[in-house]
């Protein structure tokens, strides 16, 4: 196979990296900067759209008029000789599973922060990802032109509320309105970016009053890095010539060792900084053979294997993200070894399918550029694949998975309607699409009352999917009220002794089970057989199983689905001739429809872990918020001018909050919402439920 | 009957102290060591204390941020059903979640009308109103009566019962009542005094206000690994 000239070889030289940050600390705008500054494009445009044409990173319209990134694409750029691709990872934990899918892909990432809001709740939820899936990272304070601009803080609050050993690389000269450049303290350099839009970088002396603090902070720096540098900490010791290489190097083994979190700082809006961030990302961030990878073998119980990031050798690879483009499906990919090449045969994992490559294409934001090949370490994009997101593709003759990512169970439903018939066709589309790119978006029909039924995370996301029916898909649907993913389960032990008898006209039926059913924490449903001499004879246990399991899908007490129990067989009978499948299965569900009720059944709700960050004088407001919406308050975090209230609410209780807290705090004040357990209802609660599922029941007959 | 098994292992109820509470009601207490010994960990027993009896914990912290403090709970719980082989945790744990409130504040920023604000709208919109408080990390030093005499006031006007903890240094002073001497400024204000050091291996409780008991109190022992109070007494010399 020729090799691409556009695809070049040097591992060393590849940077996958990923932009994590909070919504509205200018991220899209950062990136916009970067496709600039490495010429992918040609002019600038605002997230907000003043002109009508929005970033280039935000490629669906939706994003575009609400201002926050949702889908995850990946870009590509060249700067200093590096080959970048960036992973434009969402800001809002609504959607947190496509965060962590891209973090998976990426071997470093760039911590956005804004230097007046600081570290926010939101950071602290993407901090935690990055940590699980040990992502190196270094931070960029952006907005450093904005009023109450303070890097200074925001370090602090990487330090005490990320625990990062945050270390300033860079000092800023002013700050707010009088933001001018930035002095380099490896370099000892006082930088200013002049031209329309910053692209020349003009160096100077350091300005005389800032020259002891830079000197001190140089100190600082140097210090923190020699711990990594026994070169540099010798260099110190014998008072010998600190090179700049010798401070990256050193920097860069904290950073890779997820030690140490150098931080940049700029404003990507004024056109400050942004190319020193680009050096940074080449000099401190991992190229993806400093990365090690693990694969599970499926042949072996799921144990991990390294894989070897050498391009000969069999391939894996992961798909992270799919898009439905202009011309079909587009999905991006991550090879991890070998080499993915036109005509190359692949097999997903999942499905067990064969695959033979066609196009292969790289993304930078909505344009596209045809490739050969994609080596192990680069991502790159297929077409023409049918695939779900998450999805694995080895060479033939491998069995290996990519590590199953965590994927939450949904926690909120909505019933969807669509207006017409061109609406119907188009919404099962958008849903078969959404569905696949996203796995914590579910759908199915309602048996009962025949309705579509969407499930997900949040009020948000959902949200955001019937928007991209309308918009992408033009699928106008009418939309039920959220329900909450209700559940049961029971509280104390509880025998059954049951016959199943049907011995009159006909073919018989019969089947005797006892057991016991009990509360579990170790799983959703625990089915163990306990019968011994053959009361019921092996082949029907199975069938027991069955009966069992099909009772779970609903409970008898108020039809929600059962979780968290066991159930143990201990005896049973047989007839040799009317003892069948299907008699057993219709014993099991006799059996647990009469022991569940005296099991002391109850009802378990979503309860979400809310995080408040408002100004101070709001505080008590907002807890009074809380707290009528059955929260409770976990703590108070006071940090000066803003408060932080961390509180555990239903999710029942929680709709509609966002509009609440606006207009109790003035707009002041900004909360986020992810999902933390399942807690029981409280009985009067529970009694209301009741009364609402028999009335809907009613509604329905 | 599992929280019960807690509960009567109060294990202050060791030292000699009559009533659960320990302190009276408006009732000051102190718990004194070097940085790091185990301070926090100590209250926080005794606030779990409080808790599986039914009463409201108000946890302030000026060193921790709410997940922190919350940590030290969560784990010491842990180690106590550990310990004492309590099952079904979990529900036992969110019993008694709602009656604990950890509110933090930056050294700087804390102040005892700041607090006073706080607890009225906590007080008043009946979110939450606490039968003991915990205030952890406030700086004791000649500077720190004035502070502490308008939260003596706070206190014995809500009758709650407060918990401070007490840096001491390495060099202490011990004078004629044997409480070191970061405490003086205020020490008519403390009803009890428990003063943590290290001896050996062990971690020792001692009891510096015995005041008009008759025999000195025993001393308790605090296990370094898991910071729980052992149950086996060590008679004071």
């Amino acid at each position: 196979m020729q090799e691409s000239a556009n695809m070049k070889r040097d591992l060393t030289r590849i940077r996958n990296i990923g932009i994590s940050a909070h919504i509205d600390s200018g991220k899209t705008t950062l990136t916009e900067r970067i496709l600039f500054y490495t010429k992918r494009i040609h002019a600038i445009h605002e997230v907000k759209g003043k002109d009508g044409v929005g970033a280039t990173m935000d490629s669906m319209e939706l994003e575009k008029e609400r201002g926050i990134t949702i889908a995850s694409a990946a870009t590509y750029c060249e700067w200093a000789g590096h080959e970048v691709n960036i992973i434009d990872t969402p800001g809002h934990v609504d959607f947190t599973i496509e965060v962590e899918r891209s973090l998976r892909v990426l071997d470093g990432a760039v911590l956005v922060l804004c230097s007046v809001g600081g570290v926010q709740s939101q950071s602290i939820t993407v901090d935690q990802q990055m940590k699980r899936y040990q992502v190196p990272c270094i931070a960029f304070i952006n907005k450093c032109d904005r009023s109450g601009a303070n890097p200074n803080r925001v370090i602090e609050q990487l330090r005490a509320k990320l625990g990062h050993n945050a270390v300033a690389m860079q000092i800023p000269i002013g700050l707010e309105s009088d933001f001018q450049g930035i002095v380099d303290l490896v370099s000892m350099e006082a930088l200013y970016f002049d031209g329309a839009h910053g692209e020349d970088i003009r160096s100077g002396e350091i300005p005389e009053q800032m020259l002891a603090e830079a000197r001190q902070k140089r100190e600082e720096l140097i210090d923190q890095a020699s711990a990594f540098s026994d070169e540099l900490t010798d260099a110190i010791l014998e008072e010998n010539e600190i090179t700049t290489e010798m401070i990256i190097a050193a920097l860069r083994k904290g950073t890779l060792a997820r030690h140490m979190t150098p931080v940049i700082i700029g404003s990507a809006y004024k056109n400050k900084g942004v190319q020193l961030l680009l050096n940074a990302v080449a000099e401190l961030l991992p190229s993806p053979e400093e990365v090690k990878n693990t694969a599970l073998n499926l042949d072996e119980n799921e144990a991990p294997v390294t894989l070897s990031s050498h391009p000969e050798d069999p391939i894996v690879a992961l798909a992270f993200k799919l898009e439905d483009g202009v011309y079909g499906q587009l999905t991006y990919i991550r090879v991890y070894q070998g080499t993915i090449a036109k005509g190359s045969t692949i097999i997903n994992i999942r499905s067990g399918k064969k695959i033979k490559v066609g196009r292969l294409v790289r993304m930078h934001a909505d344009q596209m550029e045809d490739i050969e090949m994609i080596p192990a370490g680069y991502i790159g994009a297929l077409f023409g694949i049918e695939c779900a997101s998450g999805d694995t593709f080895v060479s033939p003759g491998l069995n290996l998975a990519m590590t199953s990512m965590y994927v939450p169970d949904p926690v909120i439903s909505l019933a969807i309607e669509p207006k017409d018939n061109k609406a119907q066709i188009n919404m099962s589309k958008a849903l078969q699409r959404f569905t696949k790119e996203d796995p914590t978006f579910r759908c199915h029909v309602d048996m009962e009352t025949n309705e579509t039924i969407i499930e997900g995370m949040g009020e948000l996301h959902l949200d955001v999917y019937v928007e991209r029916m309308r918009r992408e898909y033009d699928a106008e649907v009418t939309t039920g009220n959220p329900r909450v993913a209700y559940r049961e389960t029971i509280t104390q032990r509880a025998d059954f002794n049951y016959i199943h008898k049907k011995q009159t006209g006909g073919s018989g039926q019969y089947g005797r089970i006892a057991g016991y059913i009990e509360p579990t924490t170790e799983g959703d449903f625990i089915f163990d057989n306990l019968i011994t001499g053959g009361a019921i004879p092996t082949q029907y246990i199975p069938a027991c199983e069955k009966g069992f399991r099909q009772s779970l899908a609903k409970g008898p007490k108020l039809e929600f689905p059962i979780t968290g129990i066991k159930v143990a067989i201990n005896d049973g009978a047989y007839h040799a001739v009317d003892s069948s499948d299907m008699a057993f299965q219709a014993a099991a569900r006799g059996a647990f429809r009469e022991a569940y009720l005296r099991a002391r059944p109850v009802v378990h709700e979503p309860i979400m872990k809310v995080v408040v960050e408002a100004p101070t004088e709001f505080q008590g407001a907002v807890m009074g918020l809380l707290n009528q919406r059955r929260g409770m308050i976990v703590g108070a975090q006071d940090e000066g001018h803003m408060c932080v209230v961390e509180a555990q609410v239903p999710l029942a209780e929680m709709f509609g909050f966002s509009t609440v807290l606006r207009s109790a705090t003035q707009g002041k004040a900004q909360f986020t919402m992810e999902f933390a357990l399942y807690r029981q209802v409280p009985q009067s609660i529970a009694e209301k439920i009741a009364e609402d599922m028999a009335a809907k029941k009613k509604n329905a007959a | 009957m599992l929280k019960k098994d807690l509960i009567l292992r109060n294990p202050l109820r060791q030292m000699g102290y009559e009533n659960d509470d320990i302190l009276p009601e408006g009732g000051f207490g102190a718990v004194l060591a070097r940085a790091g010994v185990g301070k926090t960990a100590l209250l926080v027993q005794l606030a779990l204390n409080m808790m599986l009896r039914g009463k409201k914990v108000l946890h302030v912290s000026l060193l921790d941020p709410v997940n922190k403090v919350d940590l030290w709970y969560r784990e010491l719980f842990r180690l106590l059903a550990v310990q004492y082989q309590i099952g079904q945790i979990r529900t036992l744990w969110e019993d008694i979640l709602p009656l604990r409130f950890i509110m933090t504040f930056k050294v700087e920023g804390f102040s005892v009308p700041r607090l006073q604000e706080r607890l009225n709208d906590l007080m008043e919109q009946g979110i939450f109103s606490p039968d003991m408080i915990i205030i952890d990390g406030l700086i004791f030093d000649d500077t720190s009566k004035p502070a502490l005499d308008a939260l003596k006031e706070m206190v014995e006007k809500q009758r709650l019962r407060a918990w401070f903890t007490v840096n001491t240094h390495r060099q202490v002073k011990e004078d004629a009542d044997g409480l070191p001497k970061p405490l003086l400024p205020a020490d008519e204000l403390f009803d009890v005094a428990l003063l943590l050091v290290t001896e050996g291996n062990e971690m020792h409780i001692r009891d510096l206000k015995t005041g008009d008991v008759p025999s000195p109190r025993p001393v308790l022992i605090l296990d370094p690994a898991t910071m729980l109070i052992k149950e086996n007494v060590a008679v004071a010399s």
